[in-house]
């Protein structure tokens, strides 16, 4: 059995549950909307469809109770099996259901009947036709002004055809003027005024007699038509509020789709939507809704400023700057993370080196056994140097330090004329390992400030770096670890390197 | 302000120990009838002991006599002894063994510091081939360690096989200048034995010996891998350059003033410096044997742990590293 479901709210402010449901489906007013429960026929607002309310509640059309069973007196419920008495007038004795009926009956005249209507169930019924006054067949096109009746050409000709009647003005329906909204107190009067006190928030609108004498009597007030302005006015304000605000969310949604994309290859991130105040013509509504606006400009501006201080917090904490390197690895956190290994022939520097990028200090160091690992932090980037000794019973061992090196630092004596080709034969070797395939190579010639020391030209050209190097990026630093000229600039190179172009600017 | 008042107690709890050190010394003064370095000479054995506290009572000494008697001149020890001992009314005759021992005391501290300076000198000095003093020692070194090849050019390959890194010593003597030389050379005349023993075994570094378990558990690929990283021994020149840079920081540190005061019964002179070297080289060698590791790449971590283990030792005020002299000898000289 059908339960009742979907109850329209005129009906359920009468507190009952009528045992009726829309007719799925339909739309418009058409009058299949209510059927009774048991025969699934539409009530009628007469005769046997009548609907008709039973002591649980539940209502059943006329014809259906006549042909229940009687159980003495007193019929069972065919939904609940209550029982409910009747009277010596039998199913006649029952009450109707005219909280249905008022229902039925509204849905019935559809938009025809406009003054039984309030504007909002006009509303909910979605864009009508409204129907002349006089024959509700024909479709109005006129509006007369004195009359108040919707018309049609052709009633309008008939019904105003007198002399008298004929001087009423009638305009388009276009052209309608706005009816005044009558007081809910004292009906023969319009609403005129707006009360501004605190107390009268919640129903501000006022009557000249409510002014006077009712309950707004000597109250702060406004005239309804300038209140209604300010309102707007803020309205206008608060959409251009929100037109900013979705601005920024949506600027800062492109930036964060950006990066998701970077990451992941886009994921789509659905932005706050943020639903436009519509503005109505109606002063009254717009003073009424007034309170409401008011809460939403609130929210609007709390949610703003949430915004705003929480992108301040994003950037200040900002976060999490992730970087992205050429060789498609994903730095998170502030300081990005690099694996150097120094190599070179022995006393060619490399340990001076570490110490002066470590404590920018010159020492003249011992000959390295084994390595020395260091960390060097520079601008965003955490070097790794590995320095491991230069010996030559150690070049052996230098495979260990290759595994997930991002760059290889050699480190060459420019004023060791006679070693050079020992260095490039070092070098020419170290380039044909496998696990150094995709490892940035630098090369700092070191000791420049000696006089004699061979100059990176010169180097480049002694070395055939370009033959040597070719096919995979590399670059050659002249430098001088006493003083440390050069080796930064090394390390830029690295890091321009090693991070993709422009990404760094995130961080 | 919590953080104020932790400031203000500190200094008064400062303040006090101050006062109240004083106070008790001068109690003391009054109780025994003897001065504070009197106490400290007849109440410790000589040696590290003694000359630690004697130093230390005598860098916190009011007096401006007793605090330059620190950085005097050895010449003008003897006389700073007496102007000491007028000072604090010691009457010479009644007290004779006071003047020896302050006076040795004494000339440890300030040898001590002159053994920095000489120490620090040497390391200063680089390495010059042009100088024939330089180019002898090397030759020497060479001679003693390898008294069966002769050295067929100054530039050589065979330098290598005494632990040089490349075919010119001179590089490696960067950092530690001719310390490391004569060092090297000081080891390898006075310690012959020790000497060609580590060399011996630098050059022919034994296989670990790996039992029959782990041999199991390990491929055979790996296990040729870990005999050839491991025939790698380590060097013995370098490694005597590095050993020379822990001397050289144990002595800076002050930490070989245990060592020292307790092996030298006067003035401890570069000889003494030497003597250390060639413990800790031995030393050195012995431990890296006992930590057997895997290859060269572990000489930092070994080297670290070696000098902990060393500076452990000379925590222990009785503590001599190489027992060439020891504490008792001094009773001699005190007598």
């Amino acid at each position: 059995m059908a339960a009742a479901v979907g109850v329209n709210k005129q009906t359920s402010a009468a507190s009952m549950e009528p045992c009726v449901r829309h007719g799925r489906g339909t739309t418009g007013n058409t009058v299949k909307v209510l059927e009774c429960g048991v025969c699934e026929d539409v009530f009628s607002l007469q005769g046997d469809k009548v609907p008709r309310l039973l002591l649980c509640g539940h209502t059943v059309c006329h014809d259906c109770l006549t042909r229940l069973p009687l159980h003495g007196r007193a019929v069972r419920c065919p939904f609940d099996r209550q029982a409910t008495e009747l009277g010596d007038s039998g199913v006649w004795g029952l009450k109707k259901n005219f909280a249905l009926l008022e229902l039925l009956e509204r849905l019935q005249n559809g938009a025809s009947n406009q003054s039984g209507m309030s504007e909002e169930a006009l509303r909910e019924m979605g864009e009508c036709i409204i129907r002349c006054d006089e024959d509700e067949s024909h479709t109005a096109s006129v509006y007369c002004t004195v009359c108040a009746t919707h018309l049609c050409a052709e009633c309008s000709q008939l019904t105003h055809s007198t002399r008298t009647l004929a001087k009423h003005r009638r305009v388009p329906l276009a052209d309608k003027p706005h009816e005044k909204t009558l007081c809910p107190q004292h009906q023969v009067h319009a609403i005129e005024f707006v009360c501004l006190e605190e107390g009268c928030q919640p129903g501000p609108l006022m009557c000249c007699v409510c002014k006077e004498y009712g309950k707004h009597q000597g109250h702060k007030h406004a005239v309804l038509e300038a209140e209604a302005n300010q309102i707007r006015a803020s309205i206008l304000d608060m959409a251009h509020c929100i037109r900013t605000f979705t601005e920024e969310v949506s600027e800062y949604s492109r930036k964060l789709v950006g990066i998701v994309q970077q990451i992941e290859g886009g994921e789509q991130i659905v932005d706050d939507g943020v639903g436009m105040a519509h503005t109505e013509h109606d002063d009254c509504r717009v003073v009424l809704a007034k309170q409401e606006i008011n809460r939403l400009l609130e929210t609007l501006q709390k949610q703003q400023q949430q915004f705003t201080e929480m992108a301040d917090h994003v950037q200040l904490d900002a976060g999490i700057p992730v970087t992205f390197t050429k060789d498609n690895r994903v730095h998170i956190g502030p300081k990005m993370e690099i694996r150097v290994v120094t190599l070179g022939l022995d006393g060619a520097g490399k340990t001076t080196i570490l110490f002066k990028l470590k404590q920018d200090e010159f020492m003249q160091p011992i000959p390295t056994i084994g390595f020395n690992v260091e960390t060097v932090e520079y601008k965003n980037l955490k070097f790794t140097i590995w320095d491991v000794g230069g010996k030559h019973k150690l070049r052996p061992l230098w495979k260990h330090y290759y595994l997930n090196t991002q760059a290889v630092v050699f480190v060459i004596d420019s004023c060791h004329r006679d070693r050079l080709m020992e260095a490039h034969s070092e070098l020419a070797k170290l380039l044909t390992e496998k696990e150094l395939r995709d490892a940035l190579l630098l090369i700092f010639a070191n000791k420049q400030d000696v006089p004699g020391a061979v100059s990176v030209e010169e180097m480049t050209e002694l070395l055939s770096l370009h033959k040597l190097c070719c096919g995979r990026s590399w670059h050659i630093q002249g430098c001088d670890a006493r003083s440390g000229t050069g080796l930064h600039e090394g390390l830029d190179w690295l890091s321009r390197q090693l991070v993709a172009a422009g990404v760094l600017d995130v961080a | 302000m919590k953080h104020f008042l932790r400031v203000l107690t500190q200094f008064l709890v400062f303040l006090y120990c101050k006062c109240l050190w004083r106070g008790l010394k001068f109690i003391f003064r009054k109780v025994t009838g003897r001065c504070e370095l009197q106490r400290i000479c007849y109440n410790n054995k000589p040696g590290a002991r003694r000359t630690l506290k004697i130093e230390s009572s005598l860098k916190c000494s009011k007096s401006e006599l007793l605090q330059n008697a620190l950085s005097v001149h050895p010449d003008a020890v003897e006389k700073t002894i007496d102007d000491i001992m007028a000072l604090k009314k010691i009457n010479p005759d009644t007290n004779p063994q006071l003047a020896i021992s302050l006076q040795a005391s004494l000339f440890q501290i300030v040898g001590y510091r002159n053994l920095v300076l000489e120490v620090e000198k040497l390391r200063r000095e680089p390495y010059d081939c042009e100088n024939p003093d330089h180019e002898e020692m090397l030759m020497k070194l060479w001679k003693t360690l390898r008294p069966d090849s002769a050295l067929t050019g100054r530039i050589s390959k065979q330098w290598c096989e005494i632990g040089f890194q490349g075919s010119d010593p001179k590089t490696d003597f960067r950092g530690m200048g001719l310390l490391g030389l004569h060092n090297l050379l000081y080891f390898a005349e006075h310690d012959k034995a020790a000497a060609l023993q580590v060399l011996h075994d630098s050059l022919q570094p034994k296989h670990r010996n790996i039992s029959k378990e782990e041999a199991s558990k390990m491929s055979k690929a790996e296990w040729e891998k870990q005999k050839f990283d491991k025939a790698i021994g380590y060097s013995f020149a370098i490694v005597g350059i590095n050993i020379t840079d822990l001397a050289y920081s144990l002595l800076v540190s002050g930490a070989l003033k245990t060592h020292l005061y307790n092996v030298a019964p006067e003035m401890p002179s570069l000889m003494h410096f030497q003597q250390t070297f060639c413990y800790l080289m031995q030393e050195f060698h012995r431990f890296w044997i006992e930590e057997d590791p895997c290859d060269i790449m572990e000489f930092n971590r070994v080297r670290t742990k070696f000098q902990k283990r060393v500076l452990k030792q000379l925590k222990n005020p009785d503590m001599a590293l190489c027992p060439h002299f020891t504490a008792s000898d001094l009773h001699l000289v005190n007598l």
